[in-house]
């Protein structure tokens, strides 16, 4: 399957670097790159990306100066617009992304937090999982396990009463769609991530038990 | 409903000066400035075009002179009246007085009017200063005889005439202007009856006469015996052909002025002083208009009326009019208490002005006196004058408010900081093993704390948008609320308070609120009041393992909840241990806090216990509504306060 992806730093050399990552990691990808906010929009309105992958630190305009609160800018205008984009957002400081938490939660497409300083193989695990519809959201945004009530909703449906995703839409009035976007959320605030061997579902259970999410 | 109650005192001085208003009105203090809008108004008509259905004949000051006495001969009388005849006009109404004979020519005069039928001579009813009314003619029948009576208001215009009445005789008698109306009406089918509206009004066909009232209009108690009605006067440079009596006889008129026509002879000379005032037909001072004239615009108005649908002068009846002076001072009201950008509220103010100058014009186009002297009064009292005052007053309260604020965040910067740390520290006081260095390092920390709060307050008053918290970070507080107190949440969960590291799972809702009439400093305090609610989970929720926050708009309220399933609930434990007593002081304090939040919002804040165990915090409030929905929220509730 080939990929689009939109990459946007400001960096010439980081841009680079991700490209060619992503070029080894997915060789049949398109990938289309953006130096500012302003191009990023474009290009993502343009392309219609599986996946965009941005720096926090970028300027709008190339006359202006690098800053978080642009990249916030372009991220929230992200989400609003392309409810079911799939992001992989970059940066050196995490924490200034807590303000825009409350709307991670609603975002329907994957999204991940990559810290900027780790390898780029933790990267390109990011770009998986975004590509994947998950959601990894790092410790250091989070005060300990936290919840949304409709998430607790599906794991109380699922491992209490045992009932299968279209039985939990149809309980919970909902999508299917939304279902498997609320055990994405609910798997990321469990800290269950996928890995090789290993049934999701059975570790979300075996943790949110361990965690009192459910008795 | 304390924001209705609010809205409600404040709107008293506006209530007040309607009540103002309405006395002035009523005790006939407006009465003089109603009369000048009433003449103002029906001067600035559109001019109608001449009503050649009556001519003038007047006895200028050159007939007079040409004469060489006065009164008028009645052999002139005749003479005119016969030659005015000879152009076979259908009524001639002669608003002279004839009741002694003035020779020479006396007979001649008599035997003309006993052989003229269209002939109406003029009398008076009313008696004058001494008693005496003027008698008609000997030699007219009585139905020849119509009264020429002014009615002058107190500042000696005419806006009203008389058309029926009785006279000393106890006789009922007609005006000129009614029994001319009746001779000319005659040939178009149209007779006298009673009113259908009212029966005590003369109607002849579509066109009822209202009668005057006491109150009538701007009027207020004036003398309204008889029957009387307004005069609706014709308008434009030349309401009537008027000729002069050498004109007459000297054969120098247009035949067809005359003819089938109705002629009102009368004098135009100003030494003769038959003449009133009235604003509306002379602008000049001083505004003279001849009875003569008078008469033909009475006349006019009937005639008009029953054959051109032309409108008579109209008023509504008391309650609508009091209801109208009310209604525009409440608007005033609404005008100064909802809309506070001054320069918004004087482009309103003006423009509510100009429609309810506008309003009162165009119905006096169509017939409708209406009451524009008092409404105007009221509005602009209540929409600028009232306004200016509101503005004064509020820059005061700000400033009272400004120092008051500064001393709150003070003290709510003290409070959800290092006083919590000082009840921590007291409280592991209690404690059997106490820590040296646990405790140096909490002092220490107080000790920061303390320093920082200075710092705090000098950036929140420097940057009005701005909110400190305990992390490092500054809140704009312009971005969405929700975004805010997720922050906020954020930062003092990551507070090390002794109860918040046994919570395993925290269930959290943090959505849109419905945000409009919020302002940054609602969000600030709104901001310090999750603050507060968390910190006392932190402090007093013993053993709680679950922490619900659900702050959004549910489609009907705004809602900030914080739910604990901890065993502590200070407003329910009791203790006289020294940590305990200091916290249920900030206790008092954090709840005051969140009452006065609440009632700043018109919503309200509840503590409760939370079933099996823990404690549920609420701060709920509506939405500001737009200014349409409060009106119609608040102005019954208003009225039901002054009622009781």
């Amino acid at each position: 399957m080939t990929h689009t992806f939109v990459v946007i730093d400001d960096h010439e050399a980081v841009l680079g670097g991700t490209v060619a990552a992503l070029n080894m990691e997915y060789p049949e990808a398109k990938i289309v790159t953006a130096s500012t906010a302003k191009e990023a929009l474009e290009q993502v309105a343009g392309t219609k990306p599986d996946g965009v992958v941005m720096d926090l630190s970028i300027p709008f305009t190339p006359q202006d100066a690098a800053q978080t609160e642009t990249g916030i800018e372009l991220l929230r205008t992200l989400m609003n617009t392309y409810p079911t984009l799939n992001i992989v957002v970059q940066s050196a400081h995490v924490r200034s992304l807590v303000r825009v938490k409350p709307l991670i939660d609603l975002h329907e497409g994957g999204l991940t937090i990559a810290d900027k300083s780790l390898p780029l193989k933790e990267m390109l695990k990011k770009v998986d999982w975004a590509l994947q519809g998950l959601i990894y959201i790092p410790r250091e945004m989070k005060t300990g396990l936290e919840v949304k009530p409709e998430w607790l909703n599906v794991l109380t449906l699922a491992f209490q009463q045992g009932l299968q995703d279209k039985a939990i839409a149809q309980e919970m009035n909902i999508s299917e769609r939304t279902v498997r976007h609320y055990w994405t959320k609910v798997q990321d605030a469990l800290e269950v991530y996928p890995e090789a061997g290993k049934n999701i579902r059975i570790q979300t259970e075996l943790s949110a038990r361990e965690k009192g999410l459910i008795d | 409903m304390e924001i209705g109650r609010r809205w409600y005192l404040k709107s008293l001085p506006g209530f007040l000066s309607i009540g103002v208003v309405v006395i002035a009105r009523l005790t006939g203090v407006l009465q003089s400035m109603e009369w000048d809008a009433l003449d103002a108004g029906l001067r600035w008509r559109s001019p109608e075009p001449t009503d050649d259905r009556i001519v003038i004949v007047g006895i200028d000051e050159t007939d007079i002179q040409t004469l060489g006495t006065y009164p008028i001969p009645d052999g002139v009388i005749a003479q005119l009246l016969q030659r005015l005849q000879s152009y076979n006009p259908r009524a001639i109404g002669l608003d002279l007085v004839r009741d002694i004979p003035v020779d020479p020519g006396h007979e001649s005069l008599v035997q003309a009017f006993q052989t003229m039928p269209n002939v109406i001579g003029g009398i008076s009813v009313v008696p004058d200063d001494i008693g005496g009314v003027i008698l008609p003619p000997p030699s007219l029948p009585p139905e020849q005889i119509g009264f020429v009576d002014a009615m002058l208001d107190d500042d000696g215009h005419q806006r009203r005439s008389l058309l029926g009445s009785v006279d000393l005789a106890g006789d009922y008698r007609f005006s000129m202007a009614i029994q001319l109306a009746q001779i000319y009406l005659q040939s178009h089918n149209i007779a006298l009856e009673n009113g259908v509206r009212d029966p005590v009004a003369m109607r002849f066909g579509p066109a009822e006469l209202p009668v005057l009232q006491p109150n009538t209009g701007g009027y207020v108690g004036v003398d309204a015996k008889g029957n009387q009605t307004l005069i609706n006067f014709r308008s434009g440079p030349v309401p009537f052909h008027m000729i002069s009596l050498h004109d007459v006889l000297n054969d120098q008129v247009d035949p067809d002025w005359l003819h089938d026509n109705i002629v009102l002879i009368g004098v135009t000379a100003k030494s003769a002083k038959d003449y009133a005032q009235s604003a509306v037909i002379s602008s000049s001072k001083p505004d003279l208009v001849f009875g003569v004239e008078i008469h033909a615009h009475t006349l006019s108005q009937i005639l008009s009326t029953a054959l051109d649908g032309r409108s008579l002068l109209r008023t509504w009846p008391d309650p609508w009019e009091y209801a109208w002076i009310i209604a525009w001072g409440l608007i005033g009201i609404a005008i100064s208490q909802w809309i506070q950008r001054p320069s918004i509220h004087f482009l309103v103010a003006g423009c509510m002005v100009l429609s309810l100058v506008a309003m009162c014009y165009v119905s006096l186009m169509v017939g409708w006196w209406l009451p524009i002297v008092p409404a105007l009064i009221g509005l602009t009292v209540n929409s600028i004058v009232l306004h200016s005052l509101y503005l004064y007053n509020r820059s005061v309260q700000s400033r009272i408010r400004d120092r008051q604020l500064v001393i709150e965040q003070t003290f709510t910067a003290i409070h959800n900081g290092p006083l919590q740390t000082l009840a921590q520290v007291l409280r592991e006081l209690e404690e059997p093993n106490v820590s040296h260095i646990k405790l140096h390092q909490d002092l220490t920390h107080l000790n920061q704390e303390l320093r920082g709060v200075y710092d705090a307050i000098q950036k929140d008053a420097e940057q009005d948008n701005r909110l400190h918290l305990q992390g490092e970070a500054a809140l704009d507080l312009t971005a969405p609320l929700h975004e805010i107190l997720y922050e906020v949440y954020n930062d003092t969960l990551n507070r090390n308070f002794p109860h918040f590291a046994k919570i395993q799972a925290k269930i959290i809702k943090f959505e849109p609120f419905a945000e409009q009439g919020l302002t940054p400093e609602h969000k600030r305090n709104l901001c310090r009041f999750l603050e507060e609610a968390l910190c006392n989970v932190g402090k007093h929720a013993v053993g709680a393992r679950r922490l619900s926050v659900d702050c959004r708009y549910d489609g009907h309220r705004n809602m900030i909840q914080v739910i604990d399933n901890g065993n502590g609930n200070r407003e329910t434990v009791g203790s006289s241990s020294s940590a305990l007593s200091s916290s249920q002081s900030s206790g008092k304090r954090g709840t005051q806090q969140a009452r006065q939040i609440a009632t700043q919002l018109g919503g309200t804040f509840e503590r409760s216990p939370h079933a099996p165990k823990g404690t549920c915090c609420t701060l709920s409030w509506h939405p500001k509504r737009s200014i349409w929905t409060l009106i119609f929220r608040f102005v019954p509730t208003a009225w039901l306060n002054s009622a009781s």
